[in-house]
């Protein structure tokens, strides 16, 4: 089976140099044909854990965090704001 | 004996009966840093100030005759993808090297409320991914038995730290072998804890559904007191069970038995070393010697098991990973055109080559068309690894397999070869599908490389595992053997 790389990596959001993609498309193929085997299975249930249903918390707000914490890791700010390029002509 | 050489238990207690001082057990560790690192390379950060600062808190409270937990003074590691607050969690990753999280991981919360030594953290694959740590960003982390082999990964650092004395406990992560496989390679003890017994708040997500975070130490009662000090329900995490654990290390006994350990036979098949096999058949011997019944078992999905692990985990991984695009935080690449040139040159700076090829792996067997074909099928396939795990526990409590097919190999040996790598996970995956509880501990030597044995439990059934490991160690005077370093 061929697998369109340049498709995956856009989907992905990554660059891939044209040197790579054959790399790449070995590497994904070796791993995709390790499936392929596989006899038909069964769906023989749900796919959650019955044993342990999640609970989810009360949806309070809660003020966690100082925000010049939070911005202090961000790339680029700007008087208390990200700074992303331009998005909306 | 230095201090260091120690294992966490004894240095509890001396601490208790003020036969040394927390400050003394620090600086004895943060000297073997300086004595061993450049050798070894098991950390990202050491944070010398912090720990003494903090082991100088710990013996003024000793002094005032606080009552303590067991942890309190001892000197911990913490691996690069548990989120400290105001030290860098880098992840291994050049996407995260100068990320200073704003929060505190639960199991750091609760290790702080123990009064834990912060001793630095630990060096891994990038993003975890990986089993040679050799995919981090900054630096390969040798083995400390033989500086020319990895140290196993990803949690690398994690057990060389262990194993070099440069840390007396530490805390991995294992999404599908990463902390017992170098606990194997490094000669010391490494737990994987039941999916949803330890809180994965603050743990940078690899596989959501099959991270769990876990301790690494010298001794099985070291790792029983660290694992008993970081599990429990945290509402930060849904996933995370609702359940009363016991004090493993005050529960340990020796008395095994009449319980049934069960050798499946395709995890002593092809590909495992013959003098992994032996060693490993040996512990059993001796188990039996103590009382317990073996039986041969069968788990007839385990050759699957590894295609299933890595088609659901690049999957989760492909999603999870897609939230660093260089806006909020971390790496952001400095010549773009337009914020999709951003995201993707961003991305493709920052991740290295194994990230790369498991979220491009994981967005094609999540893309249109293929799921059903990919990702469904694992996840049927999970079931049917499950069940037959169910299966196998009506008749015996643990199941004993090698943890790694070898021992430990050179460095750089499989970096040009995922699939060869791969296969060195091939006896661990199978529990993190089936989120069971596993232990890996030391059992003998091929050349001088320590050859490790992984005990199986049923859900929660840790105190099991723990027990018929102390049971072994009883027998051979211990795990705690720091190699000399050279």
């Amino acid at each position: 089976m061929k697998i369109d790389i340049k498709h995956i990596a856009k989907l992905s959001r990554l660059k891939v140099d044209d040197s790579e993609i054959e790399k790449f498309e070995k590497d994904m193929e070796n791993i995709v044909s390790m499936i392929e085997n596989l006899s038909d299975l069964e769906d023989t249930g749900s796919l959650l854990d019955k044993d342990n249903s999640m609970v989810l918390r009360e949806d309070v707000a809660q003020n966690n965090f100082k925000r010049d914490e939070l911005m202090q890791n961000a790339p680029q700010t700007k008087a208390g704001c990200v700074v992303v390029p331009k998005v909306v002509e | 004996m230095e201090l260091f050489r120690y294992t966490a238990t004894e240095i509890s207690d001396m601490l208790k009966n003020k036969e040394c001082s927390s400050v003394e057990v620090t600086k004895s560790v943060l000297d073997r840093i300086d004595e061993v690192e450049d050798k070894v390379g098991s950390f990202v950060t050491v944070t010398k100030e912090l720990a003494l600062e903090k082991a100088r808190e710990v013996d003024e409270k000793i002094a005032k005759g606080e009552s303590l937990s067991n942890l309190a003074g001892i000197p911990i590691a913490i691996k690069d993808n548990i989120c400290t607050k105001g030290v860098k969690t880098t992840c291994s990753s050049k996407m995260l090297e100068n990320f200073v999280p704003p929060y505190n991981a639960t199991v750091i919360e609760k290790l702080n409320n123990c009064d834990y030594v912060p001793v630095g953290k630990l060096n891994m694959d990038e993003f975890a991914m990986g089993s040679s740590t050799e995919t981090s960003y900054f630096k390969k982390t040798k083995n400390p038995h033989n500086l020319d082999c990895v140290p196993g990964g990803s949690s690398g650092g994690s057990a060389s730290s262990v194993s070099a004395g440069e840390t007396m406990l530490s805390l991995g992560s294992d999404t599908g072998g990463s902390i017992r496989l170098p606990a194997s390679y490094c000669g010391v003890v490494g737990l994987k804890p039941t999916y949803s017994s330890v809180s994965r708040y603050g743990l940078i997500a690899f596989a959501s559904s099959l991270d769990q975070i876990g301790p690494i130490g010298r001794s099985v009662s070291d790792v029983a007191m660290l694992y008993s000090a970081i599990c429990g329900r945290d509402n930060l995490d849904a996933t995370s069970a609702i359940r009363e654990y016991p004090d493993f290390r005050a529960n340990l006994n020796t008395d095994i038995k009449g319980k049934v350990i069960g050798l499946p036979k395709e995890y002593f098949g092809k590909g495992v070393s013959d003098n992994v096999k032996e060693a490993v058949l040996n512990l059993s011997k001796e188990l039996e010697k103590q009382g317990a019944i073996l039986k041969e078992i069968s788990l007839p999905s385990t050759d699957y098991a590894l295609n299933a692990y890595y088609i659901i985990s690049s999957a989760e991984a492909s999603s999870n990973l897609a939230r660093f695009d260089g806006v909020k935080y971390g790496y952001r690449a400095s010549d773009y055109n337009g914020l999709v040139d951003m995201y993707e040159k961003t991305r493709s700076e920052g991740f290295g080559d194994e990230v790369k090829r498991r979220i491009l792996l994981g967005t094609f067997v999540l893309s249109s068309g293929y799921y059903d074909a990919y990702y469904k099928k694992a996840k049927l396939l999970q079931q049917k690894i499950s069940a037959e795990f169910n299966d196998a526990f009506d008749a015996c409590d643990v199941i004993l397999t090698p943890t790694a097919p070898d021992v430990a190999f050179k460095i750089g040996e499989n970096t040009n070869d995922p699939l060869k790598m791969y296969a060195s996970d091939i006896c661990t995956t199978t529990v993190n599908i089936a989120g069971l509880p596993a232990l890996s501990i030391p059992c003998g030597y091929d050349n001088n490389l320590p050859i490790g044995a992984q005990l199986i439990g049923r859900k929660f059934g840790e105190q099991t595992l723990l027990n018929t490991a102390f049971a072994y160690e009883s027998l051979v005077g211990g795990f705690n053997k720091i190699p000399d370093i050279k």
